[in-house]
This record gives C-alpha cells, structure tokens and sequence, in this order.
C-alpha cells in the first residue's frame, strides 16, 4: 500500500444547515494524479476549501504526510500555513494579481522567502531567474513578463495560475478546472503538463471536462462525488459504467 | 539603483528618473534654496511657517498613502497617530516652558488651573527630550500594534477597517477633550517657549530656530518619502499591492497577510506620528480638535487629490490643498468647504488617480489635438471618440 | 418672638382639632371675614388659626389678596356695620376697582342693585402684621393636605415630613385617619416617621426608624443618616441598630430603583441608537454604501421640522446667500401648534427621502463597486451640505420646541419613566415595524431584497435594478430624516447634528451584522444598555480601578468622566466582539474568493 500524502476521514462541513460535503472518505498517494468529477453542487470546491484551510470542517480528520514530514493536522491551520507545507491551489476562476507584471506573479509565486521582514531584504538569485525565466517558456507568457496579468486573455491567465502554481513548488496540488476557457489544443497541453508532474508531485484535478478528464485519467483513480460524498471510485471506463454515476452525472452529460 | 526584483520596462524607468530627479530638484529648493531666502528675509517667517506645516501633513499624507493607496487599508485614524506623536513631544515642550507660564509656577498653567501643586507622576520623565522621542515612536506604535493585531488577526478589511479606526479616533478624541486625562483638555498645549534650550519666540533666535525646524522636517521627509519608495521596489512592495488587488490570494500564495498589514500599519502609525512631532513646534499648539474625524478624511483628500498609489503624489496633494485651503479660507470663509467638497467629489468621480494622473489622461487627448494639425490621418475626433 | 409663634401654633392646632367641627357651618370665607373684621391682631391670628387643616379654594385666594393689601372694610354711607370686600380686577381711569363681597365672594352691589365699583384710597384697608402673615403661612401650608388632588397632598405632606416640624403631627395624624388613597397614606407615614425622628424618647425614634425601614424610600434616606449620626455621638445602640437596618432596606430599594432605571434609560438610549442607525442599515447594510453623508441626512430631517413647526408658528425668515427668504406662518397655537410634529414627520421623511434619491443618482451610482470610494464622495457632500445648512440656518443651534405632552412623567415605585424617553422607546418600535412591514409586506420590499441578494440575477429576471436602487437609498435617507425630526425633539438641531450620530450608528450596524435588520435592533439595545449601565456603575467602580499596576490612578481618574470613560469601553467591547464574530450578530455568508 502506497503512503497516503493527503488523508480525509469521515468530514462533514454544513453551511447554514445544508450538507455541504458529508461524511466525506478520501486518500490521496504520494505520486498519484486523481481527477475528481461530479455534477455542480456535488461538495468539489468545498472539499478544496477544507484541505486549503478556507473554510474547517465540523467533524472529521484532515491530515497531510508526505515521507519526509511528521504527520500535520490540516484543521487547525491558517491557509498559508498550509500553502507553506507544500499544497497549492489553482481557482476555479483564475486568480492572478491583475495589477502585477506576469513577472511579478511568478516572483511573488516562488517557493522560499515568505516573512515580513524577510521579503524586505530579498534579492532574487540567478537560479531564481533561471527559474522563473523557465517557468515563462513552459507557459508560453516569455514575451509578455512585463504585461500586466490583468491585460491577459483568459486562457493565460489560466497558464500564468498554473505557473504560478508551479513556481510555489508543492508537493501536493489541488486543481479546479484548469482547461475551462482554453482552446482544444491548450487544453491538451494542459492535460499532458499535468501527466508530466504527477510522480514528483501529487494532483488533485477538478473537472468537467470529460474529454479532458479521460486524457489526463487513464490508469489513474477517478473519484465521483455527489451530494458531498464520494459516490464511487476505480478507473475512467469503470467510473463510466457505474450504474450510479451515469444516473447522477454522465447520463445527463451524455445526452448532448 | 539596481532592481533585481521587479525588472522594469523602459517606461516604467524613465518615469522612475523623472520623479526622482523632480524630487531631486524640489529636495534643493524646499532644504536649501527656501530657508536661505527666508534668511535673507525674501520669504518671511510666517510663510515659513506655513509651509512647515505642509511638509509636516505630507508625511501624514504620505502615511495615509501607504496604507490605502499601497496596501488597499483605508485608515481613518492616521489623525489620532498624528497628534498622538504631537501629544508626546508637545510634553516635552510643555515642560521647557519652566515657570514662565501664566501663573509663575513650575508646572504646567492647565495643571495649576486644575489645581495641581506638584507635577503628576507621568508627566515627569518628560523633561528629557530622549524620552519625549522615544514616546513618540513608543505610545503610536503600541497602540497601533495592539488595534491592529486585533483587527487583522480578525480579518476586519474594507469599510470595516475604516469605521473602526474612525471609531478609535473619535473615542481617542472625546477622551483628550477631558481636562481628567491631564493632558490640557480643549485648549490642549500652546505657548512653548523652548525646544533644545533654542528659543521659539525670541524676535533673534525664534526664527532660527524655526528655520532649523523647517530644514529638519524637510530632511524627516526625504528620508520617509526615500524609504517608501525603497520598499515599494522590493518584495515587500509586490506583496503590499497584491495584498490591496487580491488579499485572499495572498494567503494562497503562502503570505501571512495579516503580519504584512500589521507591519506596514505600524509603520504608518510612526510615520504619521514623527509628523505631529515635527508639527507641534512649528505650529505652536496642539489640541484635540486635530482627532476630529474630519481631520483624517482631509488627509485622505489630499491622498486623492494628489493621487494614490504613487508616492509623489500625497506629497503634492498635502502641500497643493493646504495651500488652496489657506488661500481660500480667507478669500472665501464661506464657501470653503463647500469648495473642498466638491472637489472631493469630483475627483472621486472623474479622477480616480488624482493629479499625478493628469498628464497621462490629458496625452491621448492633447494627441488628438495635435493629431490634424500634423498633417497625420485627418479623422474626426467624432469617429475617434 | 418664636416663642410666641410656638405657643400660638400649638393653639391653632388645638383649635383645629377640637374646635373644626364647631365651626363647619361657617365657611371659609365667612371666617376670613369675621377675622378680617376682627379688632386685634391677635384676634385675627386665632380666627386665622382657625383655618387650619381646611382645603376651601378661597382660603389660598383670601390669604394672598389679603397680603397683597387688596381687602377693605367698606362702611356703607348710613352708618351699617362695615362690610369686608376684595377688590379685583384692574382699576379703571377713576382708579375704581371691582368690590367682592369676601362673606360669599358675591359682588357688592349699591341698593339699587347695580356692582359697586370702589377707589382704594377711599376705604379702610384691613391690616396684617409679621404675625399674621405666619399664621396665615401655617394654614396655607396646610391647606394642600385637604386638596382632591392626591399629587398635591403628597407634595404637601413631603414638605411637612422633610421640615421635621413636631407641631404638623397631630394634622398629619389626623388626616391618616380620613385618608384613603395608599400612596398618600404611605406619604403620611413617612412624613409621621420622619418627623417623629426628632421625638425625645428612644422608642418612637425605634418605632419611627421602623416604620422608614418597611417603606424604604430614597427622600427618607438622609434623615436617617442624620438619626444614625446623631445617636452614634449620643450612644443610643438600639436606635443606632434600627436606622442601619432602615438603611439597609433603603439602600436595596435604592439599587433596585437604578437598576431598572438604568435598564429604561438604556431601551431609550437603544432606541435612539435604533432610529439613527436604521437608514444606515438600509443603506450600508442592504446596498453596501458607506454614505457618510448619512448624519446630514438626519440633519435635513431634524431642519425640516424645525421649518414645520415654524409655518405653523409665526413663519421664519431664511437668510439664502445674500438674500431673505420669508416664510409666513398659520400662527397657531395650543393644541394645533402642538400637532405641527404629527406634520413634520412625513415632511421630515420626504425631504431626506428627496436629498437622498438626488444624491444616488448624481454620485452614488456610479460608485456601487467602489466602496471605499462611495465612502469618500459621500464625505465630500457632507462637507458641502454641513456648510449650506450653516449659511441656510446659521452656524447656531436652532430652536425646536418639544409638544408639551412630552415633559411630564410618569413615576411607578420611584422609578422616573420620562415621557420624552416613553416616547423615544414607542417611536423606535414603530419605525422597525414599518421596516419590517415594507420589506417583508410590499412588492418594493420584495424587490429589494432580490436585488440586494443578487444584482445580476435580478436584472435578469427583469427587475429594473436602477430603479430599486434608487428607491432602497431613498428609503434608506428617509429613514434618516424620520431619526431627524425625532432627534430635533430631545436635543440641539445644528448644522453638525448628523457627525454626533455618525459614529455610533455605524457602530451598531458594524456589530449587528452587516444586512440584518434584526441585528441592528439587537445591537443598537445591546450598545444602548451596555452605555447607560456603565455610565451608572463606573464611578462606584472607580476606586477599584486604583489598583490596576501603573495606570491605576489614571484609569481611577477616568472613571469619573463615566460618560466618555463608558463611551471608550463601549468601543473596546465592540472591538474584542468582533475578535469573536467578525461579521456581526447575524453572518451574510459569501461564496466567492475576493468578497
């Protein structure tokens, strides 16, 4: 059995009464990319929000261990506290700093220098550059550093949050639909990119997409959640054959 | 100046040369060129004065600035650190007045108007100007650090923010209303005589003495304008601005956004402060009517007026609105505020980026004014607009 | 002298005690004739003295007129007995004067039958010494203990107990008897008890102490003090003994009596708190608009009724930048003018409602994504109208008169319910239920709350979004105006009017809960209570405070400014609140990223 680097056990999370996310079982591997689906409303952004420390669970247990770290406590944590730790978020819309250069995005993004005091005497480094400079052509923004991310097109806005993302270096990375307002090309470079970084890192990726999503699954897990909890769990084409889950979900999505 | 963090674009250079040689320049006039005039007698002492008094509410400006224009935190109580700073050294001043007061005795007038025989035991550590100073930086800072910890840790952002700091200020100021608090009530404290063992009202040594207070605001003021526009280039600046553009992604990106604040609250309280201090001896008196909440919106005009989120412009707004304000106070008691008012609304609506603003808004426009007579493509302004 | 007085006192008193009922076929009137007629001084100050512990109307009205030198003995020209008369009315050009017959108040007529019209100087005016005067003080303060009116007897009998006189016993006794209403009986008790402090033996002193202990009210308070001083020095143990537990008993009335007044105080306090800060709640709380020129809306409030009760006075002249503007008025008055206010409210909610409809679309609505700029505009036209009210209706304070019904009392076991704070409280519970009516009761309400909810679904389901905008901020002011013409009639009305509230009532909206009304009323009670209580406690605490390390002095000292002390503790409450529920009472939850 592989080491769990993400655990949930048995979360409820309720919002003025309704069941946002309910008795909610989920282990995430170390190395693994796991693509989460479900139809709007099923608990997807809450679940992010419960591991990123936006919002904390009324029961329930939300740990991260990777190999090299002691076991955390998620619940207890501020969200950057937990950014810290090493797992990073892409929104849903992307959030950028629209009136930063793209530049500034990535060095504001970069793994290390987090302190108040710390940030006023930080230099970059030449690996540092190195990286960011990399980082720039993986993305394709290389001639529009000095742009302002907010005079970005959707779809770089997107790449520049997955750069961004990427620049923070985490061990784990938690993905809300990354393809939405990209082209099918863009789309797919986003999935094999994704494919790339699983292994080294761990991913979670939210998705709707089902094109998208069985690019990016093949062998890997798919988990459906519905109502708040997980609905099934297996491989793309099991996923797809569950009775259940073509009632709740694919069956709807096929018809069009 | 090496920028290693933020490598900017030709523009951005140039305009960074512009203003700094623009500061250069008016750094020259204002430390140099001004007080020798005035030496001279060409500008005389109560003009000097005066403008000692706008340099003093451009760093109050400038504080106002770093804070709403930079970190997107609209404090309305930036008056209260102004005069809490003007409070603290005014102690001082007050305690170098010596048995010249009104009534002859060695205490403060108010305090024998109280009926006070011996000086209260806060009062007494005041003689030392050392620790008037390290009042200055300590008693803002405290209260700053402790208002805004509570604040930030609890994620009071927006307009709460700044009806809660209006809310400390006005408190702040109902309570230095009260004669209890022993700090002079509603007439708070005038009539200093002494700063240094310089005189402040000798006919000989007062308006050397002012002159040195002059020179030494304007070098406060370089220095705090210098070390903003220092921060504002590092990292530190980046998570500042991202703070005010997007402060729940902050905290995605790994940054203890509350610390940030906290620290560049803090930061502007003591900037605001060493201004009131700056400002006590040059306008001679301090009292509670500087806290009224109208105060702290004015200094946010000036912030507006001038343009936020640049560092030139407070600075100008502070200076360029005061002296509007002198001027028309007198031309027309009447309608002054009404003046401001307006003013204040239409920038707000009109222009956003304040006067700093106005060249690059009034470029396209001259352009197209230009554009025909050049000779270039002859479109209409019509089809243009 | 005082001797003298004395012994004809105690003889008055015996005249009234066994001789009343002898002379009750005599009216008063007819006494004060006979006395007036009588020869000697000291013949009048008995018949006088006779009067005591008698309630007639014309004994006050005799008295007076004889000490103002207005009776006369008028001798008929055929040599008849002399008739006592008042003379009334103003004097003619002749210097004549209406007679009154003072027997039985008729008017003097000549045997023709026509009233008789006299010059002073012609008659023999009816003389009164020092002596007299005071006997006729002695049956005047007695007078009132036989008024049909209970309040009257109760003031009277309180004047007599506080004087501690040994002498006002019997009449006192006396009347305990006859009485029958219980507040005035217990009136008469305490009177009784406290003059029967000053008695020689010890046991009517414990008896007396007793009796203040069972009824424990705060005006007996320092007369038992006084008792306990006094038997302290003079080493009576037991009596000692009886007035701690009088004071006991007096002391846990007393903390009663200002408990529930603080409370009252503190729903009015609330109240007040409530009405300035509802148009807030609308405005900042449903649409999200810091409107700093909130406070001047109030002030366009409180103006306009100072402008309505004008037209229905005598007009007022408005001085409008160089020009005047006059005004002319109904010139009503009584009850009429005193309806002016039940004109001034609609008047007071239209003219804001009308400011503020004005305001939102010239300013407001361009800055709905802007808040801290709206905040910042909306400062600008509170400078700008702050200043026209000042060149409008100059830099002072104008008058607004109160309706008279709004100065009495009402007083339920000592504890004072000001008609002007029942009338805040009644006002404040109103205007919530009309909130509550429109928002939840019309289309317009209905409206509202979809589009505060979620704009561009509004918009889409076809809701003219402008338009509700634009009357939810008219509402909003209106309400300010209402809070003005409210605020005119328990304080100044000045052009600052709005910047003493604006604090406050963003406090209570801050800390009900951002778009929730029923947090705000729950917030503006809660601030209110939590003022007048510390406002009422704070100097009892002051000493403790002394103990606090450093600042204990300093904090001590403070403490007795229990308003500005109370006001700052206030705040630093609402700040630690917040620590705990950042977004007030009731949470507006939001589920998008930057919000």
């Amino acid at each position: 059995m592989p080491h769990p680097i993400l655990t949930v056990e048995d979360v409820t999370k309720t919002y003025d009464g309704f069941k946002a996310i309910s008795n909610l079982t989920f282990y995430l591997y170390e190395g693994e990319l796991r693509t989460v689906i479900g139809p709007n409303g099923a608990g997807k952004s809450t679940f992010f929000d419960l591991i990123t420390g936006r919002a904390r669970p009324d029961t329930g247990k939300i740990e991260y261990g990777p190999v090299t770290n002691p076991l955390t406590d998620l619940t207890r944590l501020k969200e950057y506290e937990i950014n810290r730790l090493g797992i990073g978020r892409k929104f849903q819309t992307p959030s950028v700093y629209v009136d930063h250069s793209v530049w500034d995005n990535l060095v504001l993004s970069l793994r290390g220098t987090r302190g108040v005091f710390a940030t006023i005497f930080h230099r970059l480094d030449s690996t540092q550059r190195d990286r960011i400079d990399e980082l720039l052509k993986l993305i394709r923004l290389a001639d529009k550093r000095h742009w302002k991310a907010g005079q970005l097109a959707h779809g770089e806005k997107q790449w520049l949050e997955i750069g961004m993302l990427l620049a923070s270096d985490p061990k784990v990375l938690l993905i809300d639909e990354p393809a939405a307002g990209m082209t099918d090309e863009e789309t797919h470079r986003t999935g094999e990119l994704l494919i790339s970084l699983a292994g080294k890192h761990s991913l979670v990726v939210v998705e709707h997409d089902m094109t998208f999503v069985k690019q990016i699954a093949r062998q890997n897990t798919v988990t459906v959640l519905h109502q708040g909890s997980v609905l099934c769990e297996g491989r793309f084409d099991e996923v797809q054959a569950h009775p259940r889950v073509r009632e709740v979900y694919l069956g709807r999505g096929k018809k069009n | 100046m090496t920028d290693t963090t933020s490598p900017s674009t030709s523009v951005n250079r140039t305009r960074f040369r512009a203003e700094l040689s623009a500061v250069g320049v008016i750094a020259v006039l204002l430390l140099v060129v001004f007080p020798l005039l005035n030496a001279q007698g060409v500008v005389s002492n109560f003009t000097l004065g005066v403008w000692g008094k706008y340099l003093c509410y451009a760093l109050l400006a400038l504080s106002v600035d770093m804070l709403w224009g930079y970190t997107g935190l609209l404090s309305l109580g930036q008056a209260l650190f102004f005069s809490l700073g003007g409070y603290m050294h005014g102690m001082y001043l007050m305690r170098m007045i010596g048995d010249l007061g009104q009534y002859r005795m060695p205490i403060p007038d108010f305090l024998v108007f109280l009926g006070w025989k011996t000086l209260p035991a806060f009062w007494e550590p005041f003689d030392s100007f050392a620790f008037a100073m390290v009042m200055v930086v300590l008693v803002p800072g405290v209260l700053s650090f402790l208002f805004g910890y509570l604040a930030f840790r609890s994620r009071i952002k927006g307009v709460y923010f700044s009806i809660l700091t209006q809310a400390l200020t006005y408190a702040a100021m109902i309570m230095f209303f009260r004669n209890n608090l022993l700090m002079g009530g509603n007439n708070g404290f005038t009539d200093f005589k002494f700063i240094l063992g310089h005189s402040l009202v000798d006919p000989v040594e007062g308006p050397k003495t002012m002159r040195g207070l002059f020179i030494a605001t304007g070098v406060v003021l370089l220095l705090v304008y210098g070390l903003c526009r220092w921060l504002s280039t590092t990292k530190f600046g980046l998570v500042q601005r991202a703070i005010r553009d997007g402060e729940n992604r902050v905290l995605f990106s790994g940054y203890a956004a509350a610390s940030f604040k906290l620290f560049i609250f803090v930061l502007c309280a003591l900037i605001a402060s060493v201004g009131g201090a700056l400002y006590v001896p040059l306008a001679g008196i301090i009292n509670p009517e500087e806290m009224k909440p109208e105060k702290s919106l004015e200094a946010v005009v000036w912030v507006a007026v001038g343009g936020r989120g640049t560092l030139v412009g407070p600075i100008l707004g502070a200076v360029g609105v005061n002296w509007l304000k002198s001027w028309a106070t007198r031309a027309f008691p009447d309608l002054w505020l009404i003046f401001l008012g307006a003013l204040f609304i239409l920038v707000v609506l009109f222009l956003p980026g304040g006067l700093v603003s106005l060249p690059s808004r009034l470029a396209p426009l001259w352009k197209r004014l230009r554009g025909p007579s050049a000779g270039t493509e002859a479109a209409s302004p019509a089809t243009k607009g | 002298m005082r001797n003298t007085i004395h012994r004809f006192l105690a003889l008055a008193t015996l005249a009234l005690t066994c001789a009343g009922v002898g002379t009750a076929a005599e009216t008063a009137r007819e006494t004060i004739a006979r006395a007036a007629l009588a020869g000697s001084d000291r013949a009048q100050r008995e018949i006088i003295g006779s009067l005591a512990g008698r309630s007639d109307a014309a004994i006050p009205e005799l008295l007076d007129a004889w000490k103002r030198d207005e009776l006369f003995l008028y001798a008929p020209a055929d040599g008849q007995a002399p008739v006592p008369v008042q003379l009334t009315g103003t004097p003619d050009a002749a210097g004549t004067r209406t007679a009154v017959r003072i027997a039985d108040g008729a008017p003097l007529t000549d045997t023709a039958g026509q009233p008789l019209r006299l010059i002073p100087s012609d008659l023999k005016a009816v003389e009164h010494t020092s002596g007299l005067r005071r006997a006729m003080k002695a049956v005047l303060d007695l007078v009132d203990l036989g008024s049909p009116d209970p309040a009257t007897r109760i003031k009277a009998i309180d004047t007599l107990g506080k004087a501690q006189a040994a002498d006002k016993l019997p009449v006192l006794r006396t009347r305990l008897e006859s009485e029958t209403d219980d507040d005035v009986r217990d009136k008469l008790r305490e009177a009784i008890a406290l003059i029967e402090l000053k008695a020689a033996d010890d046991a009517t002193r414990i008896a007396a102490l007793g009796v203040l202990a069972d009824l424990h009210t705060l005006g007996s308070a320092d007369f038992v003090e006084a008792a306990r001083r006094e038997a302290e020095t003079a080493g009576r143990a037991e009596i000692v003994a009886a007035a701690r537990t009088a004071q006991r008993a007096i002391e846990g009335h007393r903390s009663m009596v200002d408990l529930f007044g603080t409370l009252f105080r503190g729903a009015s306090t609330g109240s007040i708190l409530l009405v300035v800060a509802l148009g807030l709640a609308i405005t900042f709380g449903l649409m999200g608009v810091i409107n700093m020129a909130h406070g001047e809306m109030i002030a366009v409030g409180a103006y306009t009724t100072y402008l309505v009760q004008n037209l229905f006075g005598a007009g007022v002249v408005i001085p409008f930048f160089g020009l005047s503007l006059a005004i002319p008025g109904l010139g009503l008055s009584g009850g009429a003018y005193n309806a002016y206010f039940i004109a001034a409210v609609p008047a007071s909610f239209l003219a804001a409602a009308v400011v503020g409809v004005g305001l939102e679309r010239s300013i407001i609505r361009f800055l709905y994504r802007r808040p801290l700029e709206s905040l910042l505009a909306t400062w600008g036209v509170s400078l700008v109208l702050q200043q026209v009210f000042r060149l409008v209706f100059g830099a002072n304070n104008v008058q607004v008169s109160s309706p008279s019904y709004l100065s009495g009392n009402w007083t339920i076991n000592e504890i004072i319910f000001g008609w002007n704070r029942v009338f805040v409280i009644g006002f404040g519970i109103l205007i919530v239920f009309g909130i509550w009516l429109v928002l939840t009761k019309t289309p317009l309400g209905l409206l509202m709350r979809a589009v505060m909810q979620n704009r561009g679904m509004a918009a889409c389901m076809g809701v003219r979004t402008e338009r509700v905008n634009m009357l939810t901020f008219g509402l909003g002011s209106g309400l300010a105006g209402l809070a003005g013409a409210f605020l005119s009639q328990i304080g100044n009305v000045g052009p600052s009017l709005g910047q003493s509230y604006i604090v406050d009532s963003f406090m209570v909206v801050v800390v009900g809960g951002v778009g929730n009304i029923a947090g705000t009323v729950i917030s503006a009670f809660g601030i209110g209570s939590i003022d007048q209580v510390l406002q009422q406690y704070l100097p009892s605490w002051a000493p403790g405070m002394a103990g606090v390390p450093f600042i204990g002095s300093f904090l001590q000292n403070l403490a007795q400014d229990s308003a500005v002390f109370g006001k700052i503790l206030v705040l630093g409450m609402i700040i630690l609140f917040l620590q705990w529920r950042p977004a007030g009472i009731f949470v507006t939850r939001s589920r998008s990223l930057e919000g």
